[in-house]
């Protein structure tokens, strides 16, 4: 498993204001807000696969009702993702499940690395919220037909598979095959655009991966407001 | 106006596949398909604006009835949008309406260059569809607070409108319903990365958008 300093997938980076108005900034500082104002029970956090689901009916439906907040950034990586963690957004919250769906976008790393940086994040999130399970979402294909992209996430997948169980809190939840056809296609009705998800995509994620949310919170014992400080 | 060979947001230009999987040609030939299979009567073209709109409620409510296409990728600047219509997207159709909703993409072009770049599609649409109309909407104010990038689309829009207004075969079309509240703050309710439109804002783009496709398309004659 690769060492903090040694993988450039684990080291926290904000990203840089190149278009010049400041967005990613304004949505973490939103972000680290809402952790003041809010007690979720369920933390998402990641990139766009993430922020988009909150714009759909499908988060109405199945995951506000579980007093979930949202922090997905578009275009993230786990540097970003890790930055984020350690600069507010896990402040005065005590969530029972974090769900963490990063890594396809960390264009200049080796999947050795985003695995890597993944698992630096489950870590992290481990250390901060002993008590609570992290569920990571395995990295979804993309692109129309079969590409290198494609063997990256998949190579991602298959470490987490096997690295994750370390972390005792932590779960893997990969739906990837749904979204292959026999000829290894992948549907515009799926992915819009072969990488982000339709309504209909996500409604493909988003019953096992509530069904696996209900089944963690009704495990989960209620933890005494007091122990909040 | 500036000359197609110096203006960088008036040049046809593919995008690169830098990332490795084809994304964006996959949809640019999935486009071209859709010309060959549908006779759609209006035509959105652009950027992740019109992309996302696809996706909500509310395309199913307000256009598909009107037999939309929507030919919109996310990232796009007007040089990709050129290139495409260039290429394929306006083939073996004839709608009556194009909507063009591009510009916000153009990093590193200066407000003139991004409007000509407008108007070079506004001219490439008449060449092809000479009997569509096309209603360019306004680029929106983006961005949580004041910042150079809502003066630069502010300043394309007003290049745009003066630029639109001698011609009879498109038009300006303003879709923002006062986005920027009073303290000059875009709310999360609106645009929820300060940029993209949450179904909320959706709905207060589309919906006068959507009387406006109708007064054109009810028009009993067109421009030639």
């Amino acid at each position: 498993m690769s060492g903090g300093d040694l993988n450039p997938a684990a080291v926290p980076l904000p990203v840089e204001d190149r278009q010049g108005d400041g967005r990613w900034m304004s949505q973490h500082t939103r972000f680290v807000q809402e952790c003041k104002d809010g007690e979720p029970e369920v933390l998402f956090v990641g990139d766009s696969m993430v922020q988009l689901m909150e714009q759909y009916e499908i988060w109405k439906e199945m995951f506000s009702p579980l007093h979930a907040l949202n922090f997905g950034l578009a275009g993230d990586t786990t540097c970003n993702v890790l930055w984020r963690l350690q600069n507010g957004e896990l402040e005065n919250i005590r969530p029972k499940v974090v769900v963490l769906w990063v890594g396809t976008n960390n264009h200049d790393h080796t999947a050795e690395q985003v695995a890597g940086g993944i698992v630096a994040i489950a870590q992290l999130l481990t250390n901060r919220l002993p008590k609570a399970k992290i569920v990571v979402l395995g990295l979804l294909p993309r692109g129309e037909q079969p590409n290198p992209l494609r063997e990256k996430n998949a190579t991602v997948n298959r470490l987490l598979r096997s690295w994750l169980p370390r972390l005792g809190q932590a779960l893997f939840l990969d739906v990837s095959n749904e979204f292959l056809h026999s000829d290894g296609s992948i549907s515009s009705q799926d992915m819009f655009d072969y990488l982000h998800l339709t309504p209909t995509g996500y409604n493909t994620l988003a019953k096992p991966l509530s069904d696996l949310l209900l089944q963690i919170l009704e495990e989960t014992p209620e933890e005494r407001r007091a122990s909040l400080v | 106006m500036s000359a197609e060979a110096s203006n960088p947001a008036a040049t046809p230009t593919p995008c690169e596949d830098s990332q490795g999987d084809g994304r964006w040609m996959s949809q640019h030939v999935r486009f071209v398909s859709e010309c060959k299979e549908r006779e759609p009567d209006v035509v959105f073209v652009g950027d992740s604006l019109v992309q996302l709109m696809h996706q909500f409620g509310i395309w199913r409510q307000l256009f598909s009835p009107l037999h939309c296409l929507n030919f919109g990728i996310g990232g796009d600047a007007t040089q990709h949008v050129l290139w495409r219509l260039s290429n394929g997207e306006l083939d073996n159709i004839s709608p009556k309406v194009v909507v063009l909703w591009v510009g916000t993409n153009n990093h590193g072009h200066t407000a003139e260059q991004i409007a000509s770049g407008i108007m070079e599609i506004v001219q490439l649409i008449h060449n092809k569809l000479p009997n569509a109309h096309t209603l360019v909407l306004g680029v929106l104010p983006r961005g949580r607070m004041p910042n150079p990038l809502r003066q630069r689309n502010a300043e394309v829009n007003k290049l745009v409108q003066d630029a639109l207004s001698s011609l009879s075969h498109a038009s300006f079309f303003n879709v923002d319903p006062g986005f920027v509240l009073s303290d000059g703050s875009i709310s999360h309710q609106d645009m929820y990365d300060y940029l993209h439109l949450t179904a909320h804002g959706y709905q207060a783009v589309c919906e006068p958008l959507h009387a406006q496709i109708k007064s054109l398309l009810d028009k009993p004659k067109l421009s030639l």
